[in-house]
């Protein structure tokens, strides 16, 4: 049986790999919730709201029950016990409104849902919503979180006249010292403005009960299908193990897609109702309104610095704009603002508030980045007003700053523990591929000829691979299962839930080299909780950090196996695995993995305390975040005439630690660093006085374009987390993160010339306009 | 939003304070309207389809005129909703004789909700303008 073979020692971690979830994303054959089709199934239409703020009067449905096709429709008395949408984040005092799935007596949203239709097919559903009548009384609306923290303001929810659903102090260090000490303090509010997410696919639900045996299957667009089937099966009381969620292909999430929402609660209660499965798409317009918003922050920022440019203090306020109600993490999200306020530097001492303002718009919650781009946008504007009121160069005041390679692992005055990096090499990286100081002569002779040429520099620091248990809100574990089936191929379960971050290939990359066998011979499923073990999901890049960590563990437990079956295969007890091989170091005899896989199956003879089968599992805990890092530089020019910023350089160098897939890689960086120009430029979700939200489609909400997108030079500096041993660190959320604050401290260097100090995303071309209007013709 | 504006009617102030309270010349100058009945002491019920950016729908809702003061103003409130959300408005007419007829001028406030709020809020200024000529253009016909 042993025979002698060549070694496989080429390495597939590393390599620029293609996805090889592409094929089927690109000729259109991968399933979406809305390609699931099912006998007998029927389709809801959602009846929302078109008032922020309205007591309901009364509603009539029987025009809609009328119409041929129409098989029910539930109001919010009908469904007044299928429970309420879950938040899953706790903070001492949290007010936390009762959301039920359809509107009871009262709506305060716009897109508040008020009834469902469920008929044939989706166009008599959406006819039948049309034929509902609702009687409103019309209520005052708030949908500023300033304007709803004023004395008299509307209350959102009438039993917190205040419209505060929380506060929340933090302070490390000695704050009122460094104050007192400080040469100098700067003082700046600095919105970061409420975000849409929009990714390519909307929401979708499908949802299949079969009562004879109590199972459900729940086809959603979701990024934590475990979550959702814990919440879910929870608020409807039904058995967890009877409970099965799929995520099918999802085509991005963004955070958006972490929480549970009522529409997924709502399918399910319809389904049991009825004994039908029962379809909805969340349409664009309903995205808009319905899905979570991101960011929605008013900081107030002071900074305390001595003369020779060292950061001594922040003091940070910040109105949180919550919407009406909590989805997933709603409250939680300005915490991690809180967390990440030092950003890379030293600053020994903090104090932070934070006041959670309910209004009459729609829940903030995760979108890419959640709570970091806030503090990083904040931290980052404040050091260049810091380093142009003390006249230093932005550069070297954070070079100042920056915490020391040798300091690690370093103590924040915020409590985290920074685990590694080198936080000067990726701002030199990218200050020696821009020619910095060339560029700043450039500068030089473009103010002389009139023309607004700026260099932004923004140094970021990250919190990802959430994270630790006792820190996140439902475990921050990660699962995984590897089987090596008999004819040797290799299956991987995984808990993460990837929806675009392409964990099917860089999955494959580590068992190829772990195992020795081609990238081909591996499978990775994920997303269906009836096939793989329990797993936290998709977010905070934590999906390579955290589930591909526990799949090295699994591996790792599975060559211990194969081993044990390679000594006795080759009858030694001195057995090398490696490259695919179990080799005896004597004989020289060895014998490979597929051997191996149908030898234990076959199980014709078994080696010591070892049972049939190639399978192991893994949970793995991490014991701290990781803490990502980088730097971008961002020249821009600014047109006089017609406040356009164009972007002439875009450099971003990203710490991500070791890089299993460059590709991979880059394409996270792009993608994050065009949601972050998205922010700083031209993205922005405006509610009227009424609570009407204005940019309710894409002709009134500004997303990046590809032909809006400048050309991206990326690099990287490598500094290997001790955190996983992989280490690696997460790359999803670093482009955004870098991106706002590196472009709008561009083109506030390009407009200082006109005293410009700070400016509000986003940077719209009517806004620069005014500004140099204005400026000209003083 | 507030919108406000004028217009001149070639008639004398009396003749055109009766002809903009006369429910038949509202229903067919009203852009849209598909009907106009009344329910009441200057009350009406409308029905009128209104198109606005990418959106179109029909509205049911209500015209009342209060506050007269013949021949020198009124105020007109129109409320409606439909599929594709509400509108409400509340305007003042003002009657100045001009020249050989009547300038009629116009203040109020319009409100809208649902989809036609979240898609065409931008473009209801200048629709709203365009509305209001072309129904003082009917009326002077």
């Amino acid at each position: 049986m042993a025979t002698t073979t060549i070694t496989k020692t080429e390495k597939l971690v590393g390599k620029r790999i293609r996805r090889r979830e592409d094929p089927r994303l690109i000729t259109g054959t991968a399933t979406y919730v809305d390609d699931i089709k099912m006998p007998g199934m029927l389709y809801a239409a959602i009846l929302r709201s078109p008032h922020a703020a309205a007591k309901i009067r009364s509603i009539d449905i029987s025009k809609a029950k009328a119409l041929k096709g129409v098989h029910a429709v539930f109001v919010g008395e009908d469904t007044k016990n299928a429970g309420a949408v879950p938040c899953g984040a706790s903070l001492p005092g949290l007010r936390v409104p009762h959301h039920n799935v359809l509107a009871i007596d009262r709506v305060y949203l716009v897109g508040h849902p008020v009834a469902v239709v469920v008929a044939t097919d989706r166009y008599i559903a959406r006819d039948g919503v049309e034929l509902i009548e609702v009687d409103y009384e019309v209520e005052n609306a708030v949908a500023d979180p300033e304007k709803a923290l004023a004395p008299g303001a509307h209350a959102v929810h009438p039993q917190w006249p205040d419209n505060v659903a929380f506060t929340f102090h933090q302070e490390g260090g000695d704050v009122t010292k460094a104050f007192a000490e400080a040469d100098v303090i700067v003082k700046q509010r600095i919105v970061s403005q409420r975000l849409i997410p929009n990714s390519m696919e909307t929401r979708g639900v499908v949802a299949d009960w079969h009562a004879a045996d109590r199972t459900m299957n729940l086809y959603t667009s979701t990024q934590a299908p475990h979550l959702v089937r814990s919440l879910v099966a929870q608020i409807l009381g039904l058995e967890e193990n009877r409970f099965r969620v799929v995520a099918p292909e999802v085509g991005g999430g963004f955070g958006a897609k972490i929480q549970t929402y009522a529409e997924e609660i709502l399918l399910a209660w319809i389904s049991m109702k009825l004994q039908k499965p029962v379809k909805w798409i969340e349409s664009r317009r309903e995205n808009f309104l319905c899905t979570i918003h991101g960011r929605g922050h008013v900081d107030f920022y002071e900074i305390a610095a001595k003369r020779d440019g060292t950061i001594t203090g922040i003091k940070l306020k910040i109105i949180q704009d919550l919407g009406a109600y909590f989805t997933v993490l709603t409250p939680a999200i300005p915490t991690l603002s809180v967390l990440m306020m030092p950003g890379l530097y030293r600053t020994p001492s903090i104090s932070a508030d934070i006041v959670g303002a309910f209004t009459n718009c729609t829940p903030t919650d995760a979108y890419r980045g959640a709570g970091r781009p806030e503090a990083t946008h904040g931290i980052e504007r404040m050091v260049d007003m810091v380093a142009a009121e003390l006249k230093m160069d932005p550069a070297e005041i954070r070079l100042k700053n920056f915490v020391r390679n040798e300091e690690f692992p370093f103590p924040t005055a915020t409590g985290l523990v920074y685990d590694s990096g080198d936080y000067s090499a990726p701002l030199k990286k990218a200050m020696e591929m821009a020619g910095y100081d060339k560029l700043r002569k450039e500068q030089v002779e473009a103010r002389k000829q009139g023309r607004y040429m700026g260099i932004g520099l923004c140094a970021y620091g990250e919190i990802c691979a959430f994270g630790p248990s006792p820190a996140t809100p439902a475990g921050g574990w990660e699962s995984a299962t590897v089987k090596i089936e008999p004819s040797g191929q290799v299956t991987v379960l995984t808990g993460i839930s990837p929806h675009g971050q392409g964990e099917e290939t860089t999955f494959a990359q580590i068992v190829g080299d772990e195992l020795g066998v081609g990238i081909d011979d591996v499978l990775v499923v994920h997303g269906d909780t009836s096939m793989v073990p329990y797993g936290i999901g998709t977010f905070g890049s934590r999906s390579t950090a955290v589930g591909g960590t526990a799949l090295y563990f699994a591996l790792q437990d599975l060559k211990a196996t194969i081993k044990k079956f390679g000594e006795m295969l080759l009858e030694s007890d001195d057995v090398t695995f490696a490259g695919g091989q179990c080799t005896c170091n004597k004989s020289g005899k060895s014998i490979g993995v597929k051997g191996i896989a149908a030898a234990a199956y076959r199980a014709m003879k078994l080696p010591p305390n070892t049972g049939p089968g190639l399978v192991a599992t893994h949970f793995w805990e991490p014991p701290n975040f990781t803490f990502p890092f980088g730097a971008h530089l961002v020249v821009t020019e600014v047109n006089g005439e017609t406040g356009d910023v164009s972007i002439k350089r875009y450099i971003a160098i990203d710490d991500c630690g070791n890089i299993l897939n460059p590709l991979i890689v880059d394409g996270q960086v792009h993608g994050g660093v065009a949601q972050g120009i998205g922010q700083a430029l031209w993205e922005q979700a405006v509610y009227d006085d009424n609570g009407q939200l204005v940019t309710g489609e894409f002709m009134d909400y500004t997303m990046p374009r590809a032909h809006m997108m400048p050309w991206i030079e990326s690099g990287h500096t490598i500094t290997p987390t001790p955190v996983n041993p992989l280490g690696v660190k997460g790359v999803g959320e670093a482009g955004t993160i870098g991106a706002s604050p590196a472009v709008v401290n561009s083109v506030v260097d390009a407009l200082s010339p006109l005293g410009v100090r700070h400016l509000d995303m986003p940077l719209t071309p009517e806004k620069l306009w005014k500004l140099i209007s204005a400026g000209r013709n003083a | 939003m507030k919108i406000s504006g004028s217009y001149f009617l070639p008639l004398p102030p009396e003749q055109a304070y009766q002809r903009l309270q006369d429910s038949q010349v509202l229903a067919e100058a009203m852009p849209g309207c598909e009907s106009l009945d009344k329910i009441g002491e200057d009350e009406y019920r409308m029905k009128m389809k209104m198109a606005l950016a990418s959106l179109s729908g029909n509205f049911d809702g209500k015209v009342r005129i209060t506050e007269q003061s013949p021949p020198n103003s009124f105020k007109l409130m129109v409320e409606g909703s439909g599929k594709v959300g509400f509108m409400k408005g509340e305007g003042l007419l003002k009657f100045t004789p001009k020249d050989a007829g009547t300038e009629v001028s116009y203040e109020g406030d319009v409100q809208v909700g649902g989809t036609i709020a979240a898609v065409g809020q931008r473009l209801i200024d200048g629709t709203a303008k365009m509305m209001i000529k072309r129904f003082f253009d009917k009326v002077a016909a």
